[in-house]
């Protein structure tokens, strides 16, 4: 039990610091908190038991490394939206390219060819 | 009787196309788009929805636009910036022009549709990084794009639907006609970045395909006013659920 604690704990807690220093910092916080509970429970075994706790402080290191870096980045992280220069000539360029194709269109007429639509209140009620 | 046909028949044709009333010729709606695993929530992407006219020789036309582009903090990872248009028509929205830029990390697809409501079809062009094709399709009477589509969605008079009703739309995606199930939950009050609003709640699915998952899971709130803005949006994934909430909104019509 304790043995498998430590492992599933270094599991979590590697994966807490990986997903901290990702852009999903946030979702590091569900492998931190699993890592937090296994490193208690196997500390609280060991202890017991007289085994040696050195695995388990280091657990409980890169647990509290990986919610310092997720609660920073939490706190003092703002949601920017980075270079969009190449989108901005894009969306220009592209209604100049629009505004060619539909001159080759004949827009005269198009609009008296669809069926009427029902709206919402035409249809009836699901059972 | 001969006179009272004329006047139905007149009423018919005037009710046939829905003018829009909802969506004005210069608005301008930011969204935040995250995602959302047990409560923690990541934001991903900006999602803008703008209007604006466009003049071509002959006439005048609403332009819609909707780009997404990815946070700076995703951008070293899988960067996006995609580009949704569509050129409709001021009165119907009907579109007659829909074009879509996918840039998404490293794949790229350029696709676009030539509407001849006329004739019932729809010429198309698609372009990857190498390769291009031209297509005529055939379309239904009244297919749209999916950019028209969501417009048209918010273009409806809800306030006359009852809770339960369902509507359905056909919107060309990727040389496809795809059914998307519009149904009418109830009226709701939400907290939004404009404020509490009460919204029209609004189930979507998808008919003939399976990106959007579940029953009544995949939700949209509109405003229950004359502009009808989507101010929150809840989708499900495969793994935890999709989120799209409004930042800001500009030029609105009513």
């Amino acid at each position: 039990m304790r043995r498998f604690l430590i492992i599933l704990g270094f599991i979590t807690s590697i994966l807490a610091v990986i997903l901290s220093v990702s852009p999903l910092s946030n979702i590091a916080f569900i492998p931190a908190v699993l890592a937090l509970i296994c490193g208690f429970i196997a500390f609280y075994l060991s202890r017991q038991k007289q085994y040696p706790t050195k695995s388990i402080q280091l657990i409980l290191l890169l647990t509290i490394i990986s919610l310092t870096i997720t609660t920073y980045k939490a706190v003092f992280n703002v949601a920017e939206v980075g270079n969009i220069e190449s989108l901005e000539l894009k969306v220009k360029e592209s209604e100049k390219e629009a505004i060619e194709e539909l001159e080759g269109l004949d827009l005269d007429d198009m609009e008296i060819d669809t069926e009427d639509e029902p709206n919402f209140s035409e249809i009836d009620s699901l059972p | 009787m001969k006179h009272f046909l004329l006047f139905a028949y007149a009423i018919v044709c005037t009710s046939t196309f829905a003018q829009n009333t909802s969506i004005g010729s210069n608005e301008n709606l930011t969204f935040s788009a995250s995602y959302n695993m047990s409560g923690l929530l990541t934001e991903i992407a900006q999602v803008t929805m703008e209007t604006s006219e466009v003049n071509t020789s002959n006439t005048t036309l609403l332009r819609l636009k909707c780009t997404a582009a990815t946070y700076s903090s995703f951008d070293n990872y899988f960067k996006i910036r995609d580009l949704y248009e569509s050129y409709v028509s001021r009165t119907t929205l009907l579109p007659f022009l829909h074009k879509r830029d996918i840039n998404e990390g490293s794949y790229y697809k350029f696709m676009q549709y030539k509407f001849n409501h006329k004739t019932r079809t729809v010429e198309s062009t698609l372009k990857k990084k190498n390769t291009a094709e031209n297509k005529t399709l055939k379309i239904g009477a009244n297919t749209r794009d999916i950019v028209s589509t969501i417009y048209h969605i918010r273009n409806l008079d809800i306030h006359k639907a009852s809770p339960g009703d369902i509507q359905n739309f056909t919107f060309l995606f990727d040389e496809e006609e795809l059914i998307i199930s519009v149904k009418y939950l109830k009226k709701e009050t939400i907290n939004t970045n404009l404020g509490k609003k009460e919204c029209y709640k609004l189930a979507i699915s998808l008919k003939n395909d399976d990106a959007l998952k579940g029953t009544n899971e995949n939700l949209l709130w509109l405003t229950a006013d004359g502009n009808k803005i989507p101010v929150y949006a809840k989708f499900k994934i495969a793994v935890g659920t999709g989120e799209l909430k409004i930042k800001s909104a500009s030029g609105l019509k009513n």
